[in-house]
């Protein structure tokens, strides 16, 4: 089984549609109602959040399971307008679609947006909001799980006592929960000491951090380890300690993962040493492989968690890992998850 | 009708700290009569108008309307009595996104009583109302700011006339239109005396003047220097009560010049009139005087070359000039004073020294480096010739008196030598012994340059020139030598009447 | 009576004028006793160099100021121009002279489009500049369809980018000249002073910085002396988006790619150092010195702060305070405001 190299960016975008139609009628003799006949399902992915490189690895994730499975997927982006995006839910079902993914929003407007929805009859399920409906099962990337692979790191590479600078924004969901990961942490191990916490989200994210951080470790020089729960906060503090000369002296664990990150790990005498990363087009995949369960009368669970990889500078550097494609060709956890994958479920992945 | 005053003003005075504007004003306004109020700028028309109209409060005297006292607050209590005014600037008066209905009827959409729904029908039938009643042949339903300037005029007339007042004051009110414009205007105030409606109308445009007024107010210094009600009407004598004539001590020598400085042929700034032809000589101070909005200044900025002439040539020592730009006139050697100091002269953020060097930083700088010592020695210099009382060149401009802020103004360009230099109402809001200073250091200098002035103030020209010019309807009317100068023509001149003899 | 009042108006005077200056050093002792490690070369090396980037856009921002004008559209400048730098290394595989110069000409061509819309197109400052903002932060996505830029990067066709960023261009955000200590100065911060310098000079010494404090103050006066005030007003947007890219490259050097950002907080913090110059010295204007020392004030304030483990809000809450302490000083106190 080859695995493609095209998993990041061009799916979609680059085959013809003509390809799409010689591919399918072969394999869709083998799945279940309503999957059997090819363009019978449409589907939508309503989104909030869709600039940036996580959103197009997600999209480019959605678009290449729907392809896979031979079904119609609409795209509706609201561009950071919660009342919009409820809007496009009514446009949805308007639209006579069977499925809906709704992807990121805010409870307060979606949860009312996603019960008409469900009365409507379609299937829904949701990425990384929260619409508290028992129908609509929740995708996750577990975040919990991303800040404890990294620690566990930390605390293999470091021993179990330490000094820690620690990157942090309160408010934000996916930071909030890796948050309590590392309270845990901290209360299991009584060596690690929080000498400061500091992180701000103005953009350029990794410039203003990369000056907090700065200042953090003049105040601080005796800092070991720093836990930044978030690639552009872990790039921020890896500039802020090479500009301060300090690489050799602190080790970098963080999450998420891109072309670029791989690339400050690498250098040689980086401080970054490892991260734990879900795949976003894996994130994508899973959301409609659940959604498609859904229709075809399955059941995925409330919660369909889509479990991380930890990506060590060790990893990358023996395995000449030099991207993101590189990462699902030689980690090939990373590349696929088997989440949400009954035998009928065609793999997207494989040619 | 007839001599009854409807409206009656006595003694009214105002003071604005200790600077008195209106010394005791006294005038009566007559039913179905026009009243021309003429005075030159800060004679104090301006203060009077808003006192009647409510904006300011009287210091002294006292007005009658109809016989009963007359003392409003604010200018909504003066309309309400019956006093309106309309003001210089059209577009105060009118709401320009809105269309003409709405603006027929604003004053009713606001105030109490006034409905909290806004009905379209309603406002169009009281609009309709309006207009036929004013003869306002204009579409209802146009917005205002797509209305010529004239059309908006009529809008705000007929909006005051609404109120059916028994005194209309109107401030400058042709000062933005053309002629044929005005005509509509004049058309409509006929109407209105007709209807008995007593009308103070304020203007310095002589042709306004003719065509409208039963009697002439002329106000010089804050009183009332001149009545004129006998037909037919002196208006030599109201242009002579307003501008004033004070017997002169310092009267100057005339010179008279050989050598031609800048020659001026066929030259016209607007469409119409006779073009200007003129030469100045070295040495020679010629003043061009006439009332405001004659077209002083745009003959000031096209020989400065901010504004291009409609024809014309115009040569300089001998070669053709026709400057594209300040710049280029300063270039080459021509320099302005131009009028109205805090807008077109003073750069407020800088101090003396700064603004003297403004018009000469290339002159003053090598490599684009100011020299700031060459700057400085500039500056004292000028200070110590024109006399300008400060503590030192580094003083700001806002610390200085007004007659001292025109010297530095006019320091900024005698600071370097001109061929030809220009002041356009050098005296404007001036003291009478910086005025002097000004005056003097000009004759004593004038060698070398030809100077001319701009002056609506005729002791102004009759102060400082060699020679005087008149000017009216945008061209030159009149030439005077300044010795023995035949007063009773000049004025004529610029009262613009049917000329005598000038060439 | 009348000498007490003169000595109140001179201690007045002088509160106006040195006021600031004072509170910068106050606030640097108070930190010296607050925070360890605050006072060293290397910390005040920091300062310098976390306003390194803002320092940079605020004073192009300042030549806007002085001629009356507005500059909204600086951060996306510098994103923009930081996105060029990587697109033309890493993808088009070029070395750093054309990077950087494919920056400053980001530069001169948004300057110039700005300046033509202020000035012959008639658009109000803020909003042509603003429209330049949305404009620009659109655009820098367009040539990669949103992705951020760095090697090894999958293009939307499905190649691969495989330019990288030359050391040379990352010595721009990385080198050090020695200064009595070895390796203590980065270059950003010696572009910081070089250039503060410059425009300093420039504003206060040349003709054509004297000529564009008269367009700012009084247009027409100035324009009566001869000046060609459209040509100065343009070239004012011409010096802001060059120092605006400028901004750019060093960012892009500090980060090492090009990264997908709107820029708007580098916005925030150049004009807020440039209105806090307004205080400096009592100049109530627009000047090259009071912006630089408002940017290290505002650096000075984050560093202490985030020393003492601040979080992040209350350092844009002081920030704040500060600026609006500025402001009352220049507009208040020293009543130029009122003219």
């Amino acid at each position: 089984m080859k695995i493609t190299r095209r998993l990041l960016g061009k799916a979609a975008l680059g085959l013809a549609g003509a390809t799409l139609l010689m591919q399918v009628p072969a394999m869709a003799q083998d799945k279940p109602a309503p999957f059997d006949k090819p363009g019978a399902v449409k589907i939508a992915l309503v989104r909030y959040l869709s600039t940036g490189d996580f959103f197009q690895a997600y999209l480019s994730g959605v678009e290449a399971q729907a392809k896979a499975l031979g079904v119609d997927l609409r795209v509706l982006d609201s561009r950071q307008d919660a009342a919009l995006q409820a809007d496009m839910v009514d446009q949805a079902i308007a639209l006579g679609v069977q499925g809906i993914i709704i992807q990121h929003g805010l409870t307060e407007s979606m949860k009312e947006a996603a019960q008409r929805a469900v009365d409507a009859g379609i299937k829904v399920v949701a990425f990384d909001v929260n619409v508290e409906n028992p129908k609509i099962p929740q995708i996750e990337q577990s975040d919990r799980d991303l800040a404890r692979l990294a620690l566990e790191q930390a605390v293999k590479d470091n021993g179990e006592s330490w000094k820690a600078g620690y990157v942090y924004v309160a408010g934000i969901a996916p930071l909030d929960r890796r948050n309590e990961t590392w309270v845990e942490f901290k209360k299991k191990y009584a060596g690690i000491n929080e000498a400061a916490m500091f992180g701000t989200l103005d953009n350029p994210i990794a410039n203003s951090v990369a000056n907090q951080a700065r200042s953090v470790l003049s105040a601080n020089p005796d800092i070991k380890v720093m836990f930044a729960p978030y690639d552009e906060f872990a790039k921020g503090v890896k500039i802020a300690v090479d500009e301060a000369g300090l690489s050799q002296d602190i080790k970098i664990y963080s999450a998420d993962i891109s072309t670029s990150d791989i690339a400050a790990m690498r250098e040689p005498d980086s401080a970054w040493a490892a991260t734990a990363a879900t795949n976003p087009a894996v994130v994508g995949q899973v959301s409609v492989r659940a959604l498609a369960q859904l229709l075809a009368g399955e059941d995925p669970g409330h919660n369909v968690i889509v479990p991380p990889t930890l990506i060590t500078q060790k990893d990358l550097l023996d395995k000449d890992i030099k991207n993101m494609e590189d990462l699902s060709a030689k980690l090939p956890q990373f590349a696929h998850a088997d989440v949400a994958m009954p035998a009928w479920m065609p793999n997207p992945n494989a040619k | 009708m007839g001599n009854d005053a409807v409206f009656r003003v006595h003694g009214l005075r105002k003071s604005f700290g200790h600077i008195e504007v209106l010394g005791g004003v006294s005038l009566d306004l007559h039913a179905g009569e026009v009243t021309v109020l003429m005075g030159a700028n800060g004679a104090g028309k301006s203060t009077l108008v808003k006192i009647i109209s409510g904006v300011y409060e009287r210091g002294g005297g006292t007005m009658s309307l109809a016989g009963d006292d007359f003392a409003p607050s604010t200018p909504a209590e003066a309309i309400r009595a019956g006093v309106v005014t309309v003001h210089q600037n059209i577009n105060d008066g009118v709401v320009a996104d809105l269309d003409v209905a709405t603006n027929l009827t604003l004053d009713r959409l606001s105030g109490s009583g006034a409905p909290t729904l806004f009905n379209p029908g309603r406002v169009r039938r009281e609009a309709k109302a309006i207009a036929d009643r004013m003869g306002l042949a204009i579409d209802l339903k146009a917005r205002i700011s797509d209305l010529s300037l004239a059309d908006r005029q009529m809008v705000a007339i007929a909006r005051a006339m609404a109120h059916q007042p028994k005194v209309l004051i109107l401030d400058e009110p042709t000062s933005s239109l053309s002629s044929a414009e005005a005509d509509r205007l004049f058309a409509l105030l006929d109407r209105l005396r007709e209807h008995g409606v007593a009308i103070l109308y304020i203007s310095h445009r002589m042709s306004d003047i003719r065509r409208l007024a039963d009697r002439i107010v002329s106000m010089r210094d804050g009183i009332i220097s001149g009545v004129f009600d006998r037909k037919p009407l002196d208006y030599e004598g109201a242009v002579n009560a307003m501008l004033g004539r004070k017997i002169h001590l310092d009267r100057i020598v005339a010179k008279n010049s050989a050598k031609p400085v800048l020659m001026i042929d066929g030259l016209r700034i607007a469409e119409g009139p006779r073009p200007i032809s003129l030469t100045l000589g070295d040495g020679e101070v010629v003043a061009i005087t006439g009332l405001v909005g004659v077209g002083k200044t745009a003959l000031a900025e096209t020989l400065f070359g901010v504004r291009k002439p409609l024809s014309g040539t115009m040569m300089l020592n001998g070669k053709p000039y026709a400057p594209g730009s300040a710049g280029e006139a300063i270039a080459a050697g021509v320099f302005l004073v131009a009028k109205d100091r805090s807008e077109n002269g003073i750069v407020g953020d800088f101090n003396i020294q700064e603004n003297i060097s403004l018009p000469f930083h290339k002159r003053m700088s090598r490599l684009g480096v100011l020299k700031r010592r060459i700057e400085r020695t500039t500056a004292r210099q000028q200070i110590r010739e024109l006399g300008i009382v400060c503590r030192s060149e580094k003083d700001e401009m806002s610390a200085l008196s007004g007659g001292n802020q025109q010297k530095v103004m006019v320091a900024r360009w005698m600071s370097q030598t001109a061929k030809l230099f220009i002041l356009d109402e050098p005296f404007q809001g001036v003291d009478i012994s910086a005025r002097r200073d000004i005056a003097a250091k000009l004759r004593a200098s004038a060698n070398g340059r030809a100077t001319l002035l701009f002056v609506t103030e005729l002791d102004e020209a009759l102060e400082t020139a060699d020679r005087i010019l008149v000017m009216s309807e945008q061209t030159i009317v009149g030439e005077h030598r300044n010795a023995d100068i035949d007063l009773e023509q000049l004025l004529a001149e610029v009262a613009g009447g049917p000329l005598h003899s000038a060439s | 009576m009348s000498s007490g009042w003169i000595e109140m108006a001179a201690a007045r005077d002088h509160a106006i004028r040195y006021g600031f200056i004072v509170l910068l050093f106050g606030l640097i002792a108070y930190f010296a006793t607050a925070a360890s490690g605050f006072v060293s070369p290397q910390s005040a090396v920091f300062i310098f160099q976390s306003v390194a980037i803002t320092g940079v856009l605020a004073l192009g921002v300042t030549a806007t100021l002085v001629v009356g004008g507005f500059d909204l559209s600086i951060g996306s400048v510098a994103t923009s121009a930081m996105m060029a730098a990587a697109y033309v290394m890493v993808v088009l595989e070029q070395n750093a002279v054309v990077a950087v110069i494919a920056c400053l000409a980001i530069g001169v061509i948004v300057g110039l489009i700005n300046g033509w819309l202020i000035v012959y197109m008639r658009v109000p400052d803020l909003l042509a500049t603003l429209g330049m903002m949305f404009l620009l932060v659109g655009l820098q996505r367009i040539p990669t369809e949103g992705r951020s830029i760095a090697t090894g990067m999958t293009m939307p066709d499905g190649s691969v980018a495989n330019g990288t960023f030359s050391a040379a261009f990352l010595a721009l955000g990385r080198h050090r000249f020695d200064f009595f200590i070895p390796n203590l100065i980065p270059v950003s911060v010696v572009v910081l002073l070089v250039l503060a310098v410059l425009i300093w000079f420039f504003l206060e010494y040349t003709r054509f910085g004297r000529m564009m404090y008269a367009v700012g103050s009084n247009k027409r006066a100035a324009e009566l002396a001869g000046a060609p005030v459209k040509a100065y007003k343009i070239w004012a947007y011409v010096i802001s988006g060059v120092f605006a890219s400028i901004g750019g490259v060093l960012l892009a050097a500090r980060l090492g790619r090009g990264d997908i950002a709107s820029g708007n907080n580098l916005l925030l913090d150049a004009v807020a150092a440039a209105l806090i110059g307004y205080a400096v010295l009592g100049a109530a204007k627009p000047n090259a010195f009071g912006t630089a020392v408002g940017a290290v004030f505002v650096g000075v304030l984050l560093q202490g702060l985030t020393m003492m483990n601040a979080p992040y809000y209350t350092q844009d809450f002081i920030k704040g305070v500060v600026l609006v302490v500025a402001l009352v000083f220049t507009f208040a106190l020293s009543g130029r405001g009122k003219r």
